[in-house]
């Protein structure tokens, strides 16, 4: 999958942001600050959850996070996201 | 100019002098200060159970006494975990300004800062790998490169290693007088609260300078972005004592629903309270936060 993941990843995201209505696949979570430092490990934690594996920070990049398409290619499988 | 704040703070002077000579009169070596036991009695509080994060909290009724002590022990193990990263943070941060332009006056004792801390770190470090066998990792992801220079700069990274500390320090000081606890336990933490009421008395010295600093060059709104990166500091840090992978090591079932439950616990939310009851009332009598709450 999964369509569920990336819904559920945005759905996470406009949670936090309640300023917004949308989020794109490829609009940029880092620069439009919808991810930031202080926020990071919750949705770590959030996507350890879910995924049901244990994300070690050795193993990441910041680009891993730049997208929720990225982010459903990077722990989702390589979620079904084009 | 920070120079032109700092520079001219006399009571600053007077602090640092005082300051700088306790840290002499009071220098040990702490390779040697502590005896090691090559094991801890695991069938015991190894944190004084009213500042674990499920003290009084309705996943704290769910365990038993044994689970109790083995989450003690891995929150501890946690606790101490932060410790080495924040003080890294820490010594990378004041190494960065050490003997620069503007911070002239306080590199003497940022002298005694880096090495204390350093000596912190070994033997929080030393504990977590000794008794834990790992430190818990790290989990800062550094997105953005924030600017390491500038009032707003200088203000953040000293403001965030003075509410480090004494959110820290509200757990050394209980825990290092708690006779339920090991002497090992005890003793490391009587030892860091010992050293860490010099570094918060600095601490709020320069925080109250630089605050001014930066209100005095700032707007509103540059100001209000600042508190509300300060109050997102604080949650987050107090979020870190709650680590779902303390749960799973202490064998308790769905640790990242524990961790969440425990979160919106209205007792949880109590120690909070209590954790940042100093640090908040020093922030409102400065003007930095406009109110006690850190809600976003």
């Amino acid at each position: 999958m999964t369509q569920s993941a990336v819904d559920f990843i945005i759905d996470y995201l406009l949670a936090k942001r309640p300023d917004l209505t949308s989020i794109d696949l490829d609009l940029d979570l880092i620069e439009n600050r919808i991810l930031d430092s202080l926020g990071f490990v919750n949705f770590l934690y959030v996507v350890e959850e879910h995924t049901g594996t244990e994300i070690s920070l050795d193993d990441v990049t910041p680009e891993d996070f730049r997208t929720v398409r990225s982010i459903a290619k990077r722990f989702f499988d390589g979620a079904d996201v084009g | 100019m920070t120079a032109t704040v700092l520079d001219s703070a006399e009571r600053l002077k007077d602090i640092l002098d005082r300051l700088v000579a306790k840290s002499e009169a009071d220098y040990y070596n702490p390779y040697q200060l502590f005896q090691w036991p090559d094991t801890l009695p695991q069938e015991q509080y190894w944190m004084s159970p009213e500042l674990m994060s499920v003290h009084g909290t309705e996943v704290g009724a769910e365990l038993t006494e044994e689970q109790l002590h083995k989450l003690s022990k891995w929150e501890s193990v946690n606790f101490y975990s932060l410790n080495v990263h924040g003080i890294r943070e820490l010594i990378t941060e004041v190494i960065a300004r050490i003997h620069t332009k503007e911070f002239k006056l306080t590199s003497e004792y940022f002298h005694h800062i880096i090495g204390e801390e350093n000596e912190h770190m070994w033997f929080f470090a030393r504990f977590c790998n000794q008794y834990g066998g790992k430190i818990y990792p790290d989990l800062t992801f550094k997105f953005d490169q924030a600017s390491t220079d500038g009032p707003a700069a200088h203000f953040l990274v000293f403001a965030r290693l003075l509410l480090f500390e004494e959110i820290v320090d509200f757990f050394n000081k209980r825990m290092g007088e708690d006779e339920r606890l090991d002497p090992t336990i005890r003793k490391v933490n009587a030892i860091h609260h010992q050293d860490e009421s010099r570094h918060v008395a600095f601490g709020r010295q320069i925080v109250s300078l630089l605050w001014k600093d930066l209100a005095a060059k700032s707007d509103e709104s540059e100001l209000e972005a600042v508190r509300a990166y300060l109050k997102a500091y604080l949650r987050r840090s107090l979020e870190s004592l709650v680590n779902p992978a303390a749960f799973r090591d202490a064998g308790i079932p769905e640790p990242y629903k524990a961790r969440n439950r425990v979160l919106a616990d209205p007792a949880h939310a109590d120690l909070d309270r209590a954790i940042l009851k100093r640090s908040v009332k020093f922030l409102v009598a400065e003007g930095i936060l406009l109110t006690e709450s850190i809600d976003a």
